[in-house]
This record gives C-alpha cells, structure tokens and sequence, in this order.
C-alpha cells in the first residue's frame, strides 16, 4: 500500500503549485500594498475597508448576487424536468438526449455567448420575430435580461446533466416499493425521487451559482459596457486601473462568500438528509 | 481578428512553400522572420504578403487592443522586432528604455511625412518612431437627429444634453473620456491639477447618471455605420469608415479642442532582427503600402501624398472631413504620459462606469 500512496506525490506537488500557490499569491496581494512587486510591500487592511465602504461596490455585489441566484432558480427549474425526462428514457436514447445536451458546450463559450449578441440586438432574431407579432422595436441586448438569458443558456447544461446523473444513479426498485406501498406518483415524487436526487441539484448548484456570480464576459458582451458585475470590477482592476492589490482583496471576499454559500447549501441538504433517514 | 491571423498563417505558410520549393531565395531576406505587434484590423489586405514577396521574409503578427495590453507583453521580455503603440505609450517606452533608437542611415522614408505628423512633441525628430496612422477624436452624429448648430453651441457638452438621452454612445477609455470632459470644461487634457480633474470626473458622472448613455468600444463603429444612435465618440478613422458606409453620418471636432493622436513603430531594444525592421518601417510609409492600410483601415495616412489623393477628387475619401486631421486648432493637444495621472483617472472611470451600472 505505502508504495502506491507514493504514486499521489506527483498529484500533491501539482495541486500545491497550480491551486494553492496561486491563491496565496492573491491572499498575500490582498493584505499589502506597494505595486506590482513582491519586494516593497507593508501590511494593510485598506483595501477590504475601500470595499465595505463604498456603497458602490456592495450594489454591484448585491446585485451579481442576485443574478446568479436568478440564474441558479431558473437553471433548477429548467433543469430538473430536463433532467428528469432524460433519466426516464433507455439508456440508448438517453445516452443520445445527454450527447445533445453536452454538444454546445464543445464550442468555446465566448464564441457561443457572441453569437446570443446576433439574436438579442437591434434588427436581430429575437426583435424580427416581435416585429412579425407587432412588438417593435425590442432592444433586449445590453439589458439585465440579456445578461440573465446568456447566463442560464451557458450554465444550463451543467445543472442537467448533475441532476441526471444522480437520477439515473436511483434504484428503481424503490419506487416499485413506493408504489407497493400505496403511494401515488406525485407522493412517489416528493418523497422518494426528489429527496434522492439532491444530491445532484446541489451540486449542480455549485456548478451554475459559482461560475454565475464570477462571471465578466458574458455581462460584458450582452450587459454593455455600462453594466458591471463584480466579476467586471475585479478584471477592471487588474487590466485597466492596474491595482492588482485592491482587485485581490474582492477576489478574496468573493472566495470566502462563494465558500459560506457552499458550506450553508450542504448543511441544509446534511439537515434533510437526516430527516429523510430518521 | 481570427481571420486576419489566418490570413498571416497562410501567407507565412506561402512563402515558406515557395522558397522552399523554388530552392532558391528571392528576397535579401528569405528565411528570416518579422514579428511585429499591431493593432487589431490595422493592416490592408495585401500589407503583409507584399512585404514577403518584396523580401522574402516571412511576417508573424500578433494583435493588441490596448497600449497597456501591449505594455504588459513587452515588459515582460516578449521579443518583437516592431511595435505600433500610441503617442503616451511611446513615451512611456523611451523613459522606461525598452526601445532602440532608429538607424536613420537604413530610413528612406522620412521625407514622405506629412507636415501634420512631423516634428511630433514625444519624439520631434523621429529618433525612435515613425508614425503610422494618425488622427483625432470627435463626435459621430447622425445628420438626421443632430444638427450642426447644436453641436457648435454645445461642443462636448451635447453628451450632457438631456435631449439625446437615451441615444448615445461613449468610449470605454478613460483617456478618451477624460479628455472629452476636460476639453469641454476648457483645461488641458494633459493636466494634473487634481481640481480640474475632479470636475471632469462630476461631469462624467453627471453624464452616465442622467443620459442613459452605452459605453462601447469598437462596437460604435458598425452600430454607428447602421445609424442605431444619434450621437458618439469616436475616433476620426473609425468615423470616416462610419461615414463611408453611411451618408447620413457626419463628424464633429469641437472649438473646444480635441486629442491629435498618433500611433507610430518602434523597434524594441530585444528585436531580433532591427534590420527587418527598418525595412518593415520603409514599406509601411511606402506609396504602395500606406495606400494599402489607408484604404483598408480608413486611418490616416502619415504618407503626404497618399493622404491628398485619398482625400482628393476622385478618392477613396472624399469629402469626408473624417479623414483630415485638423492641425490648426491651438486648442488641439497630444497626449502626454504621466503615470499618477493615469492612475487617477483609471481609478475614477472605473467608478465612472460602475455608477453608470448603478444608475441604470
């Protein structure tokens, strides 16, 4: 056995570079000040009260967080029936229906979220189509919705394919069981399959929350230039402002808060599980 | 831009064939290669393989669009043989010492410079660049919705007036914008007087909290080419291309005064091969190759007389007043470089653009 652990060190080395490493690095970054050099730095906690501080910062937070909770909602409730005709196919055709479901995302997300630009704009898609019904002109680009649609597009496939997979994962004789029991379909629903496939729409949770409330190209490309996301004011801050130190420090209050959020989805789901066995 | 790296392949992948093949080199300079670092759409279709055929050199370009983008790579050690920056950025390239001084003696092309480009305040006697394109900044605005006497009354001003609201567009560029607000409140753009910047930075605010402006980069060009707005700001060579697509598109420089810009090559100190590169420089000035950019790009050539005949009868920009840089107004600056100003007002745009998130 210990001669196989050993086969882990290259794993260990890897992730302490590439994972660890960096993000002490933004950590380090967040607490000095000093420029770009890791030479001449002093101790500070300036930029964490920069953030807390001004109120124009808690707005844009508050309100990437609220659409990525917008996001996480709609992806669940598209998702889940999705997910749940999916699993409930032989698994020739459900090996097809996932296959569909995984090819947009073979094609680089940026490129796709452009392509959601064509449809949105002015004299595109979406507006012809309205105009045809007598709406005229629609301007659905560089609005909030635009950005929320691009969103639940991009992060969509994920959270059906976690909730299939825990579904598919279910032993169906428990619902044999269920229905032995007395239980009619939707009872068989609430109180078997959904409680079952937790599991999966947490994680896919973590899957569509994260990347959503981090994101920065997609309201970039559909939001405009005048929309902004934390995800915007942290690129913001390294590429144009050049304060690598203030852009750390909301990346570091970004980190934790995704981490709390993390850690409260699995102690509510821990919660129910242990109503569910006892 | 995927295209135009294509393209370059391509060509690269030509010459290489054909040299390769034919067994014998035509060029001075078959075998060897050029690697610049441009701007993004900023050379003509042919700009590149003409200057293999014509040196037998192959050409590898990479594409920026940013100074500051650009800044990063080079100060990190990436080895190009030429750079396309801007005025500031030059500037700020000399005082850092990043770049050689030109080899005059290799240089045909000086003479071929239009008065408006000689004699440049970052670089009077072209020791370190020669120019590229150049040009200003100003208001695009649809003929239709704007007229020319509220443009003359207002200046810059017109983004704040309520009238618009809803129907403009800004550049998302903290230098462009500071130096539309400065120009308007009458100071320098190039100041550093933390007052005058303060003032620039309410009126910028006032501007995106009460005009529901869309803050854009080189999207203004097609969306201004397909009149969805009535009024931007806007680089000269973007609006003449605007102007060429669309007739009802006219181009504004305000009394005020406005940015005079230039964007010039330089070789870097860590260029494998200056001497490919003097002959890059002499190509790009040439009749042939300025014509080249010039028509494709819709900049303005610093080549005098490409630059008249375009604008001339007959050619590809006539009448379009986009074209010509103005170079007699004394309002008119350059840009200057001055770090701490460009952290400030980086800083302040930045609060700029969120306030206009916030606002909407």
């Amino acid at each position: 056995m210990k001669r196989f652990s050993q086969l882990a060190v290259p794993y260990v080395v890897w992730s302490a570079l590439m994972l660890l490493l960096p993000m002490i690095i933004v950590v380090f970054y967040s607490f000095t000040d000093g420029g770009n050099g890791i030479a001449a730095f002093q101790f500070t906690i300036k930029h964490y009260a920069k953030f807390f501080t001004d109120p124009d910062f808690l707005i844009v937070l508050w309100r990437s967080v609220k659409i990525a909770v917008k996001t996480t909602v709609i992806c669940i409730l598209l998702g889940y029936p999705a997910a749940y005709f999916i699993a409930g196919n032989s698994d020739r055709i459900r090996n097809i229906l996932v296959l569909v479901i995984t090819l947009p995302t073979w094609i680089n997300m940026l490129v796709r979220t452009y392509a959601w630009i064509g449809i949105l704009t002015k004299g595109g898609l979406v507006s012809s189509f309205l105009g045809l019904l007598g709406i005229k002109d629609t301007e659905l680009l560089y609005t909030e919705a635009a950005v929320l649609i691009g969103m639940v597009y991009n992060f969509l496939p994920f959270m059906i394919l976690q909730i299939n997979t825990s579904l598919c994962k279910m032993d169906r004789s428990l619902l044999e069981a269920s229905s032995d029991l007395g239980a009619d379909g939707l009872q068989t629903f609430c109180r078997v399959t959904f409680p079952l496939s937790l599991p999966g729409v947490v994680s896919g949770i973590s899957l569509v929350f994260l990347p959503a409330v981090s994101s920065f190209f997609i309201p970039k490309l559909l939001g405009g230039g005048q929309y902004f996301l934390i995800g915007n004011v942290i690129e913001n801050q390294f590429i144009t402002v050049g304060e690598w130190n203030f852009g750390s420090a909301i990346s570091v209050i970004m980190a934790v808060l995704m981490m709390l959020s993390m850690y409260l989805v699995r102690y509510i789901e821990a919660k129910n599980s242990q109503v569910a066995d006892s | 831009m995927k295209k135009f790296f294509g393209v370059v392949i391509a060509a690269a992948a030509a010459a290489f064939i054909v040299s390769g093949c034919g067994g014998k080199s035509e060029g001075k300079y078959a075998g060897q290669t050029l690697h610049v670092y441009n701007w993004g759409e900023y050379v003509g279709e042919n700009t590149l393989s003409d200057f293999e055929k014509l040196t037998g050199a192959s050409v590898v370009m990479d594409e920026f669009d940013s100074n500051e983008q650009m800044y990063i790579k080079v100060a990190n050690g990436d080895a190009y043989d030429i750079l396309v920056p801007s005025d500031y950025m030059i500037e700020r390239l000399m005082q850092e010492d990043l770049l050689q001084p030109l080899d005059k003696s290799r240089l045909n092309c000086l003479d071929l410079l239009a008065d408006g480009v000689k004699n440049l305040p970052y670089d009077p006697d072209n020791t370190y660049s020669v120019p590229y394109f150049w040009g200003t900044v100003g208001i695009v605005y649809d003929k239709n919705k704007v007229s020319i006497e509220e443009l003359e009354k207002d200046g810059f001003g017109i983004f704040a007036n309520e009238k618009f609201k809803g129907d403009i567009y800004l550049y998302d560029s903290e230098r462009d914008m500071f130096m539309m607000a400065l120009k308007h409140l009458g100071y320098s753009m190039n100041t550093s007087d933390e007052k005058e910047i303060n003032e620039a930075y309410e009126f910028l605010l006032q501007c995106v909290k009460t005009m529901e402006p869309e803050i854009v980069t080189d999207e203004i060009i097609d969306n201004m080419a397909q009149g969805r707005k009535a009024l931007g700001l806007i680089y000269s060579g973007d609006a003449a291309y605007v102007m060429t697509e669309n007739e009802d598109m006219g181009f504004f420089m305000p009394e005020s005064g406005t940015n005079l810009w230039s964007d010039a090559m330089v070789i870097p100190k860590n260029a494998k091969n200056p001497e490919l590169a003097h002959e890059f420089i002499n190509f790009i000035l040439s009749y042939d190759g300025a014509m080249d950019t010039s028509v494709t790009v819709g900049y303005t050539s610093p080549n005098k007389q490409v630059m008249e005949e375009l604008s001339g009868e007959g050619g590809e920009f006539e009448g379009i007043n986009a074209y010509i840089p103005r170079d007699d107004n004394p309002n008119d600056e350059v840009f200057e470089y001055n770090e701490d100003t460009r952290k400030i007002i980086s800083e302040l745009w930045s609060k700029v653009k969120i306030a206009a998130s916030n606002a909407g």
